[in-house]
């Protein structure tokens, strides 16, 4: 390998090496822990709007809570749990996938393989061949058709 | 003739659809004021509020032993004042018995709360939650809302909206019953 390429090598494996240094994530602040928890919690006089996103007054003293324990240092975990043993899981806009509400989650798969379920049920049906008729049927059928052409009758005469 | 697939996929979409009309039939049979998420069934969270009346703080562990009440009101809030008179019996009924009754007043100034008190004939012991503290400990979606607490500390029942005497009888009487047992 001569020279150039090795000083090229080295060039490249520290600007990957910068530019992996500069796009890594910034520690999150507290100001923006809160932000992300309240953005996860349920305004409990709203609808569909989030504790973060709300301009309630219970939602904003919800939010001044979750400050405070962010604060306090709580963990996400150990404040989400505080939410939901006072309003139940529903608090959480996201259910908990370990809960009954989080059959939920389920929900779109169940209905994604009744669809698939029902979708093959229906080309089955399509595709499905006659079923053949028994064989002295035919061969009587057969006979008829030949008997009719001999004496040239048209096929419904009977 | 009918393939087993197709007649296995009707009987589960037949019993899908059944599950589902039992769950809403369930859904719809239950009282939306008795809501049991949440903090019904756990110890009651402990409180001390200032009182309206200025004579110091209210503090839920002094009526530890005794059937509470605990009641969240404001004086904005038209429905508190529709129940407001179920409350004043029911209280006068119970007050010399081993019955407590707490009002917790919830996003309103202690000057409104004060005043309501003082226009609706409310004689119970009162206290401004000031910050929604208790409101949050209680799991308070919207007021009027109303909670029975037992002489164990647990919180027996809930009821959102405005409440009747007939309800309060009932949800007190059952607390005294399990105290003399």
């Amino acid at each position: 390998m001569t020279r150039s390429r090795i000083v090229i090598l080295i060039a490249l494996v520290a600007l990957t090496a910068a530019i992996a240094w500069s796009a890594r994530p910034a520690p999150e602040t507290n100001a923006q822990r809160v932000d992300r928890i309240t953005s996860e919690l349920r305004c409990v006089v709203c609808q569909g709007l989030s504790v973060k996103d709300s301009p309630a007054e219970s939602a904003r003293q919800m939010y001044a809570i979750v400050r405070q324990r962010v604060a306090e240092g709580r963990s996400d975990d150990q404040i989400r749990d505080e939410f939901r043993a006072n309003y139940g899981d529903w608090v959480v806009l996201a259910p908990p996938v370990a809960s009954w509400s989080g059959l939920l989650w389920l929900a779109p798969f169940a209905a994604l393989a009744v669809g698939l379920a029902l979708a093959w049920a229906w080309m089955r049906s399509r595709a499905a061949p006659l079923p053949e008729a028994p064989a002295a049927e035919v061969a009587k059928l057969r006979e008829r058709v030949a008997r009719e052409e001999a004496l040239d009758l048209p096929a419904d005469a009977t | 003739m009918t393939r087993p697939w197709a007649r296995a996929l009707r009987i589960g979409v037949v019993i899908a659809m059944a599950a589902l009309v039992t769950v809403l039939i369930l859904a719809f049979r239950r009282d939306p004021h008795d809501i049991r998420t949440g903090t019904v069934g756990k110890p009651a969270a402990a409180f001390s509020v200032q009182r309206l009346d200025g004579a110091g703080s209210l503090q839920l562990e002094d009526t530890r032993g005794k059937v509470t009440v605990v009641n969240f009101f404001a004086s904005w809030c038209i429905p508190c004042k529709e129940e407001n008179p179920a409350l004043v019996r029911v209280y006068e009924r119970y007050r010399s018995s081993n019955v407590v009754f707490i009002g917790v007043l919830y996003q309103d100034s202690r000057e409104s709360g004060l005043q309501y008190v003082r226009d609706n004939g409310v004689t119970w012991p009162t206290g401004s939650d000031d910050d929604g503290r208790v409101a949050f400990a209680y799991g308070v979606f919207g007021i009027p809302e109303t909670y029975f607490i037992g002489a164990d500390g647990v919180i027996a029942g809930r009821h959102i909206g405005p409440i009747d005497e007939t309800t309060l009888v009932t949800a007190i009487d059952e607390l005294r019953a399990q105290v003399k047992r």
